[in-house]
């Protein structure tokens, strides 16, 4: 099955980022697709069944822990790994992440080495 | 250089692809791309090779338009679309290359804030740096404006100086140290003449740690291949210095405070050590404070305690034959005695009075017993050590009684005292002044008896009751003797009951028994000089004869 990595962010210049850091794997077959706000994310999602999304947790429209919690809890789309992304010191947020169903938590700004490392855990690459 | 080759440009779904294509068919062109090798990737199976035209990439063909001869406007496009999308690869690895450093800054900040003191800080700092930046060896050097040297509170890796040689060039050290400069050495003879750096370091890289208004000192790495270390080392080497540099300065400042704080708590414990001196820490817990600070005017408590006074009889004819200065030294000398011995029983001096002591025993009134008679055997000592330097001797009366007090702060607002104020001092110094009436040396009223719980341990004699001026109640005053030379001891034991029947018939008037008794006290014991006394008055009583209502009772003048 085609390998797909979602990335959630309102900001383009970190969509960018992480897209620029998981470049490689592209080569490996790894198509990359991006959404800047949760409501975008939560159709793309349904639609395309990506086995790895970051996700950030603040943004417009629907913040990345509500869409956590529909994923998880609500559709029970228990392939999709989901990793949420938050601002330092909102420490807070590792709590409600766990509560809403995040598979793991970073935050930003992020370390390039962990997001690819991580990448690569999840699809097996 | 990042890996961009024609075929991942057209393979994903982007607007390269469909600009291309719909390029293509406005042209309605025939035309098919390939890569370098001429391997189909896009475009007419049908592959014609009519027109050919490369499609390059900085100065390489990376793949080929083969088709009519619209082909030529397909294969500007390409390179065209081909050279933004290096570009934008190229500015996005750049943006990404900041993006780590933003993050190795958070991350350093973070451990930097587990730290406040200067070497834990240079041990974060010299680690993170080796971690980051390839070196055999680093070390932080700081300058210590206290003792005007160069420490190394942390370095990592082999010793990059040799410390033995340091001691002797450490201007060389020195110059990188407080150059206050960051740089890249690659020639270093410098350091090798003056010996302190080892043969396989190759290059060294250092940034200055400082801050507004000084240089600190340098972190400083070495790297054993020649040329090893780039421009991008050294940002990051000052990036690191940067944070490095205030995190230390506060600690350092941290520590001075500390420090400083410390110092004036000391000076305020030592005012505190020297207040107690003349107000004595009693007095204030007695008045339930801690520090002399607390005190107030108009603060007061009662207490019941035991007072003594103590005085040298005749002082006044004594002091007339010295000098001021003679006089000044030889109250100083009797109270350097006297003190010490009152402290020792768990007494406390209230004050010096001239030649007078007044001291309080809120504890127990056998200690100023045992007190009273320690301090006149101090004083015999010191007559034996006078009679030897042909200096004059001197008698000590003292006098004790129990009762209620009350200590207090007297005074107005500007000016305070620490004060006592009771009958019970009033009638402590009249007993004391009565010693010289009854010629003995201690004596102590039946209040402070009361509270003696073992009054037999003590060689008392009763001696009558005495009365003050004015007032009803009378207080029974007994003498105690167990200071008296040891020979006077022993022969007041043996007369004790003689005595003391003495004294019966001497209460009850009946003075010739009176008589008898001391005289027979005053043969068997010839400096009794108390016996003496009541032999005398006994004698004068019976011959002039006492009033009816005579009932033995002293009356207690003023002094």
């Amino acid at each position: 099955m085609e390998q797909k990595i979602l990335i959630v962010d309102d900001e383009p210049h970190i969509r960018m980022l992480i897209e620029q850091t998981l470049e490689e794997l592209e080569d490996e077959g790894v198509e990359f697709l991006t959404a800047e706000n949760g409501e975008i994310a939560l159709e793309i999602i349904q639609e395309e069944n990506p086995q790895l999304v970051f996700l950030d947790v603040m943004m417009p429209k629907m913040n990345g822990m509500e869409v956590c919690r529909k994923v998880k809890k609500e559709l029970a789309l228990n392939d999709v790994f989901i990793v949420l992304l938050t601002a330092k010191g909102q420490e807070l947020d590792r709590q409600k992440g766990n509560e809403v169903g995040a598979d793991v938590y970073m935050t930003k700004p992020f370390d390039p080495e962990a997001i690819l490392g991580k990448a690569r855990e999840v699809l097996g690459l | 250089m990042p890996r961009l080759t024609l075929k991942h440009i057209l393979s994903k779904k982007n607007d390269t692809e469909a600009l291309m294509h719909s390029l293509i068919n406005e042209m309605k062109a025939h035309v098919s791309i390939t890569d370098e090798k001429h391997n189909y990737l896009s475009g007419n199976k049908e592959i014609i090779t009519q027109h050919e035209h490369p499609i390059k990439l900085q100065e390489e063909i990376i793949g080929w338009v083969k088709g009519d001869e619209k082909s030529n406007y397909v294969a500007s496009l390409l390179t065209l679309l081909m050279q933004k999308e290096f570009e934008r690869k190229n500015l996005g690895n750049e943006v990404l290359t900041l993006y780590q450093e933003v993050n190795m800054v958070f991350n350093f900040s973070d451990k930097l804030a587990q730290a406040i003191d200067p070497v834990s800080i240079a041990e974060i700092t010299v680690n993170e740096a080796m971690h980051l930046i390839r070196a055999t060896s680093g070390v932080v050097v700081l300058w210590d404006e206290n003792n005007k040297q160069l420490q190394i509170p942390a370095t990592v890796g082999e010793d990059l100086f040799s410390k033995k040689n340091l001691a002797s060039h450490a201007d060389v050290l020195l110059k990188i140290g407080l150059s206050g400069q960051s740089d890249i050495m690659n020639d270093l003879t410098a350091l090798r003449d003056a010996g302190i750096i080892d043969a396989k370091i190759q290059t060294v890289i250092y940034a200055a740690l400082k801050v507004k208004h000084r240089i600190m000192g340098a972190i400083i790495l070495a790297g054993d291949k020649p040329m090893q270390y780039a421009a991008s080392d050294l940002k990051f080497l000052t990036t690191l210095a940067l944070q490095s540099s205030s995190a230390i300065e506060s600690a350092l400042l941290y520590e001075k405070n500390i420090r400083e704080a410390l110092e004036r708590e000391e000076a305020i414990r030592r005012v505190y050590e020297v207040t107690a001196k003349f107000v004595p820490y009693e007095f204030i817990g007695s008045l339930g404070y801690k520090v002399i600070t607390d005190v107030k005017l108009g603060d007061q408590v009662e207490k019941n305690v035991t007072v003594l006074f103590t005085d040298i009889r005749d002082y006044t004819s004594l002091s007339e034959q010295m000098t001021p200065e003679e006089n000044f030294q030889f109250v100083s000398s009797y109270n350097e005695r006297m003190g010490p011995i009152i402290r020792k029983h768990k007494g406390f001096i209230n004050q010096y009075l001239g030649d007078a002591i007044m001291a309080l025993f809120p504890e127990s009134a056998e200690a100023s017993l045992i007190a009273a008679i320690e301090m006149q055997r101090n004083i015999h000592a010191f007559n034996a050590l006078q009679k030897t330097k042909n200096l004059p001797t001197i008698k000590m009366g003292i006098g004790m009684h129990t009762g209620p007090l009350i200590m207090g702060i007297t005074g107005d607002k500007d000016r305070l005292d620490a004060t006592t104020i009771s009958d019970t001092v009033n009638t402590a110094s009249r007993i004391e002044s009565l010693t010289k009436h009854y010629k003995a040396s201690i004596l102590l009223s039946e209040k402070t008896l009361q509270q003696i719980q073992h009054p037999e341990n003590f060689h008392l004699r009763y001696l009558g009751k005495v009365q003050v001026k004015g007032r009803h109640s009378s207080i029974g005053i007994y003498e105690c003797f167990g200071s008296d030379e040891e020979e006077q001891v022993i022969k007041k034991d043996e007369t004790l009951a003689l005595f003391n029947e003495g004294i019966h018939h001497y209460l009850n008037k009946s003075f010739t028994g009176a008589i008898k008794c001391f005289l027979s006290v005053t043969e068997i014991n010839t400096e009794d000089s108390t016996a003496q006394f009541f032999l005398d008055h006994s004698m004068r009583c019976l011959q002039k004869g006492v009033p009816e209502n005579w009932s033995g009772v002293v009356e207690m003048i003023n002094k």
